[in-house]
């Protein structure tokens, strides 16, 4: 079984940074379906980072 | 932080997560959900208004039994008026939704299931837990025999293979001769199907292409659909055929892919309890169960799931828990898997009786086929149960030594007698996907 020294926090802000641009992204988009769609499936793949990291971050302190 | 496991597990922080810090997630999350359900679905808020409950009254985790337990027929009450068809069940805007897919319908209406891409991304997601957990990797070429189409069946699992870096060959409409030639052309590593379909592509390989499955080259067979991956003697014949690992998964329309078998194989399923709030209650009081071997039916919640929330399902599924797995994961184990469902438990002359238990004889039984019937009717007033099975051609056993055997292990194993039916091999129906081999002519 491999052990990794993994920042968990760090891992934390940067899913938040990303969800935030591609937001931002969004809504300088103009309505461009090409970015909207795109941008849609995006959020739905950093959901899921959410579910595996940021929710669990406040228990493990 | 160290992280133990990141090669072994597909998240090795919510899969070893200590028990009380994994109750603490859990309960943030349910909250979430009954409110976005409370907030954003008429069936919810309705269901919850009547019962008076409010989201606010979950205060601590003994609060949860307060939550009123969903079953089918709410749904069905709810669904086939506007937006159609989901109804009074949709929590988001319609044009949100990506998927549609729908049950079985084998207890009535079928059920409309929609999904928003979060929620179809959120499948795949978990069911790369279960994936990972049983040993599939991005060097496996995956062998999908399912004719995509509304159930949801394995689409998710096609997907999930994707997110793995599966090479994923769908198996579509081609009959079950043409998908065992595919799986051999192509040296496809792994399957996945119903236990009945896996010993039947076993059967057709032997008697249509006169190859053993186990020079196929098939490693690793994931199950779901039916519990027989979890009946040790169904088990055993499949590993035994295919000489791959078999692997057991549950999962249902309205939940979600939930529960697996990991590569330990510990006699059960981990209950994926970082997306799933698994309770375990008294079949006649509802009491919550806690200690394990006692058995108890599961009310579940999908703790994620935005177009139409599953919260506190009445899944009329059995089992009980068990001991913790030896894999190093902390979710909770159901011992022996799924042991059938609450509306197929029934009395039988005041003998309680599970159809699942038959399975475990007929398939403990070498000199007899894969494929049984289980009938139970009436003689006047008196139960009786029917067993239809087929002997295996060429093993050169006796019928009369066969029934004698398998008289003798059902009463052991039910206490209960049975009226033997032979018929001749191949002509009890086979299935491609759940097969329907119990009937309670009684009801």
């Amino acid at each position: 079984m491999i052990t990794a020294e993994v920042n968990l926090k760090e891992m934390g802000k940067i899913i938040e940074d990303i969800k935030q641009k591609v937001q931002r992204l969004m809504e300088i988009s103009g309505g461009m379906q090409c970015v909207d769609r795109n941008c849609d499936r995006i959020l739905a793949s950093i959901k899921m980072l959410e579910l595996n990291i940021s929710d669990v971050l406040e228990f493990l302190e | 932080m160290l992280v133990r496991g990141v090669d072994a597990y597909w998240n090795p922080v919510l899969e070893t997560l200590s028990r009380d810090k994994l109750r603490a997630l859990q309960f943030k999350k349910f909250k979430r959900i009954v409110k976005w359900g409370y907030e954003n679905s008429r069936l919810y808020r309705r269901l919850y208004d009547e019962a008076g409950f409010k989201p606010e009254d979950l205060k601590s985790w003994e609060d949860i039994s307060r939550v009123p337990t969903l079953q089918k027929e709410d749904y069905r009450t709810a669904q086939a008026k506007d937006p159609w068809p989901y109804g009074d069940s949709l929590c988001v805007p319609l044009e949100k939704v990506t998927e549609y897919h729908q049950t079985s319908g084998t207890t009535g209406q079928p059920v409309y299931q929609p999904d928003t891409w979060q929620d179809w991304e959120w499948w795949s997601e978990s069911w790369s837990y279960i994936l990972w957990s049983q040993g599939f990797r991005n060097t496996d070429r995956v062998f999908i025999p399912f004719g995509y189409n509304v159930f949801v069946a394995y689409w998710a699992g096609h997907y999930a293979c994707e997110k793995l870096g599966c090479e994923v060959v769908p198996g579509g409409i081609l009959n079950t001769e043409e998908r065992l030639l595919k799986i051999n052309e192509l040296k496809a590593t792994a399957l996945m199907a119903t236990p009945t379909y896996v010993l039947s592509m076993a059967e057709a390989c032997r008697n249509k292409l006169h190859m053993e499955p186990a020079d196929l080259g098939i490693r690793r067979i994931l199950c779901a659909g039916e519990p027989g991956a979890s009946v040790p003697a169904t088990k055993k014949r499949m590993e035994e055929a295919w000489g791959a690992k078999v692997h057991d998964h549950v999962g249902a329309t309205e939940i979600g892919g939930w529960a697996y078998e990991c590569t330990s194989q510990p006699g059960g399923i981990h209950a994926n309890e970082a997306f799933f709030l698994v309770e375990l209650v008294d079949i006649e009081s509802g009491e919550p169960i806690e200690e394990p071997n006692r058995p108890g039916k599961i009310v579940i919640t999908a703790l994620d799931r935005e177009a139409q929330p599953c919260i506190r399902f009445d899944s009329k599924d059995v089992s009980m828990w068990g001991e913790r797995c030896e894999c190093g994961r902390t979710f909770r184990v159901l011992k022996g898997g799924i042991h059938g469902r609450v509306d197929h438990i029934t009395k039988v002359k005041g003998v309680l009786f599970s159809p699942v238990s038959v399975e475990e004889v007929v398939r403990a039984i070498p000199e007899l086929g894969d494929e049984y019937e289980l009938i139970v009717g009436k003689k006047g007033d008196t139960d009786v149960i029917t067993l239809k099975i087929e002997m295996m051609p060429g093993t050169g056993a006796s019928q009369e030594a066969v029934q004698q055997e398998l008289v003798r292990q059902l009463r052991l194993k039910t206490n209960l007698a049975y009226n033997i039916e032979f018929h001749e091999f191949g002509t009890l129906p086979r299935y491609e996907i759940k097969a329907k081999r119990f009937k309670d002519l009684r009801k």
